[in-house]
């Protein structure tokens, strides 16, 4: 009988691997030894320890010497001592379709379950030593079981991935593998949180899941993702490039947007993946955990009273807001280096985790373009899948002009922001920091798309155009007729900049709810969570709605 | 005594002036500029007239604007504080003929010691020693030459005009002569506009000692004791103190005498500071006096009980000094410490941005002219002093204590600042024993770093801190995941005892705390073996400060969280602390070295724009962070920062131009990596 609470003895070492657990078990002098229950004993001890021992002594010193974790440590890392239950120890494949090789216990993968800051999260953790890591019929089902628990008790699922792609010797084996795991990850998506630690090589196939996942780090140098790899691709477009520049830790993080999190090695990325789950409910019928960082609610910092600056073309960082409104200045962002002209991330108020998106007037004005819709949307749905109230912090001239934005689709791309925010039913709450022009305006989390609260900063310019584009639509005729028309545009500018560039306009008509001071900020936000915090909607009953993809 | 003044000056000094105004009853008139519209200074004072555009010549140098604004308000004196016009005999000239007071000596007063050659004949001729030089400007090499053989060697070029060390050569040998004198004379051009250079006698690890005057208008003159302004970066002053350990009472008597004699004999009226330098045999020589009030002038107000600005305004309005020299008493030592918006670890370049945080100690003895405050925005216009920081105590390593434990607790955020540098500056030992020289910071110091490595207490103490907030943070994470446990089979606690090993730059170490206390109890907490008594405080992860008590003591620790790790400031050490459970560690010897990334020597545009304004130029040797062009985008003007610190190679565009997402607007040398 299991007793998690075992007093521990003095100077018992803390055990992290679950064979020389507590179960005593064949430890212990067992009176009635009948040889047929002491050899079934010894094979039990013998193929567990071969199970650990995986590829060898010899493989493991490789994952070292290239700077990587074996997948034991990486569990033993990211789990809390002695919590980790594995399953599946002795669980074999049924053997390749193209040919004999050797069969390995536990089939290159560690999966089960443990604590995290004490609570319960369901793991994979795959073992690059043995056969390369590669995903086989066995290594799938193994997965399987742990997804299909942790859907059945609502417990997140961690996968670490260090795994060169499908076992190609059991050929369709594999992929019929590969497709289940896909099938889980859709099933399990928006019911357990999901996230992918990328530890190594993902390629192929492999990488739809981390893909369909909540979110993906990637450990730098040493791990990388691509569907087609660089051997593939200079075969057939006689292109010379790098694992590391087709799909390493920078691209995805900056270019293509795979990647949320990079980190710099395996130890610090599971460091990361725990802060991270600090964040989230276990699953989407339970509120995120509440930490208390002694960060009084009604704390106000006179520096943002500051912090526009006069000139209307100036900029300002966004982050010394965000820094200052959360409990404890603590944000955990996500997309850093992606989509710089949005930021997305984890903070918390009140001690409740809240789901931030504010635009980035410091990069590229912060405009909204095709990749800030996209990184924004997906954060957004995540947030709501999982409880997580959304705070909205607007500074947003528009949409990026140029043929690159329409021809790439900033059509669709903008309007599955604007659906994402509209569909979302959890607590929602917008603050105008400054600009707030016409469509974009509408999009980042307007009253008109019922955002609960919309407040707005004495410094707030809603309109439905900036000054100069409004000035030259409107006077048209009289500037063209004029004496010197850049003198009257001038002049009409700064009339309609008196006249609109403030947020009384909206006030009047209570499109925002209150004009609040910057110092204040945070007090108000938290006071509107509290009154949020039982908030129930429900959307239409229907199967699911048809957002741009 | 005035009605109301105008201070013709900005930041810490105003605000200085416009408290002791506040005291007496006297109202103040403030001017300021474009960047300083939502100043300090400007909000503390009466009255605020707006003087022009940022750049010190449109607004603070621009002296008919600051007379308009004078007359226009119905002042009736002006302070010139320091810096800007103080020491212009124009101004003062101008101030006088608008029919104002002008708070400060005579213009003749000012003319004449404003210039190095003028101001050391007058020296001579009231008998105060100076330094052997050649009394007139050298014409050329050959004059140069002879002079330096009768002054002799080493010797110092030192232009007529201006001061900071601009236009200085040493010149230890007669073969090095044509190429120093032809090089100080080109500094001294460009900066100063005059070429006169004169030769004297170079002193070696001088000290910087000078002497606080008061004369009134009817001829009394007192001194009011000495400042040691010794440490000091590329002629800048960093720190200061009253008295100075190297000048013994009847030496203080001397020097008070001969700076006295220079006042009467000059006819100085007002507060003034005659400098000295001191060589290793306690001999002074004249260097300069300032006609003015000075940015140390608050540790000779410690030290004597005086309020300095009060008396500029009483003698300037006619009033006698109403105490003679031996009224002046000196009660213990005062330190002070310059707090600049500056980066230590990149070259010392200026720092701008907003102020995010502000926190001012305070404490017995401790006292803070500061110029600034939370939003305060800093930029490259003017002088990046933010404040002073001073701490008074019985004896001197009472005030050097206090005042590492003042800055141990002032936090700034938002710009870089020397504080960290300055408190490594105090806290070497060979500063407490006062060894000190001009050339105290380049003997200690390189790169901003001290050579010497901070004390083992220090890293343990600071070690100790990180780990005790990381740990309370992680108890908390669990506290608050409670719930989400499943109440079958009791709680998993997570033991008594909880080992970390905490790394920083080179040094590791083994911090064990005992239990987890809540906040009020005391805590065991072992490092490498030395067994502390830690109080928990409430920890305010906000606050980024903390003060903990350990084994009786108050210590004061600025912090950050560097994503995973701790970023600590304490006793002049800023380093970043990682801490890890004792299972990271042992794995982390495999986890690689972080590699610098292959140096990309390109300085990228971001966006597509306008080029407004280019900063550097080509040879020029920049830090990363640092601004190299403003770009217009988006309607919204920002810089663009220099990735790497390196040497500019070619710089591509020019302001005007419009440029691409992607285009290289300046090409760097190779050389070396960037630090990840």
């Amino acid at each position: 009988m299991r007793c998690r609470s075992r007093p521990r003895q003095r100077n018992e070492k803390l055990r992290t691997t679950p064979w020389h657990s507590v179960r005593g078990g064949f430890r212990h002098k067992v009176t009635i030894m009948d040889t047929q229950y002491k050899a079934t004993l010894e094979t039990l001890e013998r193929l567990r320890a071969e199970s650990v021992t995986a590829g060898g002594e010899r493989k493991k010193d490789d994952q070292h010497r290239k700077g990587k974790l074996t997948a034991r440590e990486r569990l033993d890392l990211l789990l809390d001592n002695g919590s980790f239950e594995e399953f599946d120890v002795l669980k074999i494949g049924r053997g390749g379709s193209l040919g004999e090789e050797k069969k390995f216990l536990g089939d290159g993968v560690i999966t089960g379950h443990g604590a995290i800051d004490g609570r319960e999260v369901f793991v994979f953790s795959q073992d690059f030593t043995v056969l390369g890591g590669s995903l086989g019929e066995a290594h799938a089902q193994k997965i399987c079981k742990v997804m299909d628990l942790a859907v059945k008790v609502g417990a997140p699922i961690v996968g670490l991935n260090d795994s060169g792609g499908a076992r190609i010797q059991e050929g369709m084996d594999a992929l019929a593998a590969y497709g289940e795991i896909f099938h889980r990850n859709v099933r399990a998506s928006g019911v357990v949180p999901q996230i992918s630690c990328i530890m190594g090589p993902c390629a192929g196939g492999a990488v739809y899941s981390p893909a369909i996942t909540d979110f993906v780090f990637m450990v730098e140098d040493s791990s990388y993702m691509f569907v087609t790899g660089p051997s593939v691709v200079k075969t057939v477009t006689h292109q010379d490039i790098t694992s590391e520049d087709l799909g390493g830790a920078r691209v995805h993080a900056q270019t293509s947007g795979v990647a949320h999190f990079t980190v710099a090695n395996d130890v610090l990325a599971l460091r990361e993946v725990r802060r991270l789950i600090s964040y989230l409910p276990s699953n989407n019928r339970h509120r995120s955990p509440i930490l208390d960082l002694s960060d009084s609610p009604s704390r106000t910092d006179p520096a943002l009273d500051y912090l526009i600056p006069s000139n209307s073309n100036q900029t300002y960082d966004m982050n010394v807001l965000i820094h200052s409104i959360l409990d404890g200045a603590e944000f955990m962002e996500v997309h850093a280096g992606f989509a710089r002209n949005i930021i997305c991330g984890f903070g918390r108020l009140g001690g409740q985790t809240v789901g931030l998106v504010a635009n980035q007037p410091a990069v590229l004005a912060g405009v909204l373009d095709n990749d800030a819709s996209f990184k924004a949307g997906r954060f957004v749905r995540f947030c709501d899948s999982f409880n997580i109230p959304l705070i909205s912090l607007v500074d947003v001239p528009g949409f990026m002009p140029g043929p690159d934005q329409e021809h790439g689709g900033i059509i669709r791309h903008g309007a599955k922001l604007l659906y994402a925010f509209t569909e979302a039913t959890v607590p929602r709450i917008s603050v105008i920091i400054r600009k707030a022009y016409g469509g974009a305006y509408l999009v980042m989390n307007s009253k008109h798309i019922h955002c609960d609260v919309n407040y707005a900063w004495p410094t707030a310019e809603i309109a439905v155009m900036g000054p100069k584009g409004a000035a030259e639509v409107i006077h048209r005729k009289e500037i063209a007729a004029a004496e010197d028309p850049e003198a009257l545009l001038a002049e009409k500018m700064e009339e309609y900049r008196r006249t609109f560039a403030n947020p009384f306009i909206a006030a009047q008509r209570g499109y925002i709810d209150d004009v609040i001071f910057p110092r204040d900020t945070r007090s108000h936000l938290i006071r509107t969570l509290q009154m949020l915090d039982s908030k129930r909607t429900k959307g239409p009953d229907r199967k699911h709605g048809n957002i741009p993809l | 005594m005035f009605d109301k003044i105008l201070i013709a000056n900005r930041g810490e000094i105003a605000i200085r002036i416009i408290r002791t105004c506040n005291r007496m009853g006297i109202r103040t008139v403030a001017v300021y500029s474009d960047a300083d519209s939502r100043s300090l200074h400007k909000n503390l004072a009466d009255e605020a007239v707006y003087i022009g555009e940022s750049q010190s010549q449109k607004s603070y140098l621009n002296i008919d604007k600051i007379i308009a604004a004078a007359t226009s308000t119905g002042c009736q004196a002006v302070h010139p504080g320091y810096g800007f016009l103080s020491e212009k005999a124009d101004f003062a000239k101008a101030v006088v003929a608008a029919g104002l007071v002008f708070i400060g000596p005579p213009t003749s007063v000012v003319d004449i010691m404003g210039d190095k050659i003028t101001s050391k004949e007058l020296a001579k001729n009231a008998g105060v020693p100076v330094i052997p030089g050649h009394i007139e400007a050298i014409k050329d090499e050959a004059e140069a030459l002879a002079a330096a053989a009768a002054v002799g060697y080493p010797v110092l070029l030192k232009p007529a005009a201006g001061g900071g060390g601009k236009g200085m050569r040493i010149v230890a040998r007669p073969e090095d002569m044509q190429a120093a004198l032809a090089a100080s004379r080109q500094e001294t051009q460009k900066a100063f506009n005059d070429t006169r250079v004169f030769v004297e006698r170079y002193i070696e690890q001088p000290r910087h000692i000078e002497i606080q005057i008061l004369a009134d208008s009817q001829g009394h003159v007192v001194h009011l004791g000495e400042r040691e302004c010794s440490i000091q970066r590329r002629y800048q002053k960093v720190i200061e103190e009253s008295p100075s350990p190297a000048v013994s009472p009847e030496l203080r008597q001397r020097m008070g005498k001969a700076a006295c004699d220079l006042a009467r004999v000059s006819g100085y009226v007002n507060a003034g500071t005659v400098e000295f330098v001191m060589d290793s045999q306690h001999n002074f020589f004249f260097l300069e006096m300032n006609t003015r009030l000075q940015v140390e002038h608050p540790v000779t107000e410690l030290v004597t009980g005086l309020d300095l600005v009060e008396w500029q305004l009483r003698i300037a309005s006619g009033e006698p000094l109403s105490f003679d020299q031996s009224g002046v008493s000196f009660t213990g030592w005062a330190i002070e410490a310059r707090i600049c918006a500056e980066d230590p670890s990149r070259g010392f370049i200026p720092s701008t941005g907003m102020i995010t945080r502000y926190a001012a100690p305070r404490g017995k003895g401790v006292r803070v002219d500061s110029g600034v405050n939370i939003g305060g925005k800093i930029d490259v216009y003017y002088d990046s002093m933010l404040a002073k920081l001073i701490c008074h105590g019985q004896t001197r390593e009472e005030a050097r204590r206090g005042l590492i434990e003042a800055l141990n607790g002032y936090h700034i955020e938002g710009v870089s600042t020397n504080i960290d540098f300055v408190t490594s500056v105090l806290c070497l030992p060979e500063f407490a024993e006062g060894n000190l020289s001009t050339a105290f910071i380049e003997q200690h110091f390189e790169g901003g770093v001290s050579k010497r490595s901070p004390s083992l207490q220090s890293l343990q103490l600071a070690a100790l801190a990180a780990t005790l907030i990381y740990h309370t943070r992680t108890v908390a994470v669990r506290e608050s995941l409670r719930h989400m446990v499943s109440d079958i089979g009791g709680r998993r606690d997570l033991g008594k005892t909880h080992p970390y090993k905490v790394r920083s730059q080179d040094d590791l170490f083994e911090v064990t705390l005992e239990g987890t206390p809540a906040s009020g109890e005391t805590c065991t907490i072992r490092v490498d073996g030395t067994t502390h008594t830690v109080v928990i405080p409430t920890f305010e992860f906000f606050r980024r400060r903390l003060k903990l008590n350990i084994n009786g003591q108050a210590y004061r620790f600025r912090l950050q969280f560097d994503e995973s790790f701790m970023f600590m400031s304490f006793n002049g050490i800023s380093r970043v602390f990682e801490v890890y459970t004792p299972k990271e560690w042992d794995l982390m010897k495999f986890m690689p070295e972080k590699a610098d990334k292959a140096f990309n020597n390109m300085l990228v545009c971001p966006m597509p724009g306008l080029v407004v304004d280019v900063l550097a130029q080509k040879g020029e040797r920049v830090h990363r962070g640092q601004n190299l062009v403003i770009l217009e985008s988006m309607k919204m003007e920002s810089g663009v920062a220099s990735p790497v610190d390196g040497v500019i190679a070619e710089v591509r565009v020019s302001s005007g131009q419009a440029v691409e997402a992607g285009e290289t607007l300046i090409r760097f040398e190779v050389e070396g990596t960037i630090a990840s």
